[in-house]
């Protein structure tokens, strides 16, 4: 649906990240969906993990914790997988929640895709991230790509940013 | 920050506004000027104006439509930085992942 990188653009709120890691495809993808190795680097140096429960399937949630070292406050979430394909291909929506699953509907959510792209030895992850409540992203949907948008875009982000 | 935010984006889903506030972000304009390019009525603009004013991504004198308009970039900054922090989220993630697989690595091609 999404090319990588086209789509990075305040109005769409579409966030498309790409990087290669320098290891086989099913290697990567297991990254990101076994505990084991989330626990080393999902959450950021001064927020690890702390919890992890993770039933990955099609309708299965991936229930985690993130804990920060110097405080102790810990930050809840749940992934909900909507699509999986091994090992080319995640859909999920990311909530906010807490330590009993209960979800946190006053922060918005955030529909995902990770496409795991083998390239000889290497693999290519996109992540494609939408950050948007549903009467906005709605909005967004039907207002579509328009030509010259990006044109537009250019010159408010020049005039934001000057 | 997550109210005015979803204002500002609800308010940015138009492509009439965001064509005024192109407009508006090489110089302001009275509402005449703005309303020209869109084959709109006086009365059409304005409410526009009226959506972007109270998301506060324009000032406008309410009463005198002779008045320019002005861009407050402030708003779209907010939003610009909000998809940052996304990105710079991602970004730590890749980085702290390749890292990790790397070590993976190393350890397997450890005599």
């Amino acid at each position: 649906m999404t090319q990588p990188g086209t789509h990075d653009t305040m109005a769409t709120r579409t966030l498309t990240i790409e990087r290669v890691f320098n290891a086989p495809r099913e290697k990567v993808f297991t990254a990101f969906t076994d505990c084991e190795h989330l626990m080393h680097w999902w959450g950021p140096h001064e927020w690890p993990l702390a919890h992890c429960d993770i039933d990955f399937r099609v309708g299965g949630t991936w229930h985690y914790a993130m804990r920060e070292t110097a405080t102790g406050n810990e930050s809840w979430a749940l992934m909900l997988f909507d699509e999986i394909i091994s090992p080319e291909f995640i859909r999920y929506r990311d909530v906010f929640s807490d330590a009993n699953r209960t979800i946190n509907t006053d922060l918005p959510e955030s529909a995902s895709t990770l496409h795991f792209y083998a390239e000889g030895d290497s693999t290519r992850v996109v992540s494609t991230s939408m950050y948007a409540d549903a009467e906005s992203l709605k909005k967004m949907l039907e207002m579509g790509m328009e030509q010259g948008f990006k044109e537009m875009w250019d010159r408010l982000d020049a005039y934001i940013t000057r | 920050m997550r109210d005015s935010l979803g204002t500002t984006f609800a308010a940015l889903a138009d492509p009439t506004r965001r064509a005024i506030l192109a407009r508006l972000a090489q110089g302001e304009a009275t509402v005449k000027e703005l309303a020209e390019p869109f084959a709109m009525s006086l009365p059409a603009v304005s409410k526009h104006l009226r959506v972007l004013e109270r998301a506060g991504l324009i000032t406008h004198g309410r009463k005198a439509q002779w008045r320019p308009c002005q861009i407050n970039a402030a708003p779209l900054k907010e939003a610009a930085d909000y998809i940052s922090l996304y990105r710079q989220l991602w970004e730590g993630r890749f980085d702290r992942l390749d890292t990790y697989l790397n070590s993976l690595n190393n350890e397997e091609n450890a005599p």
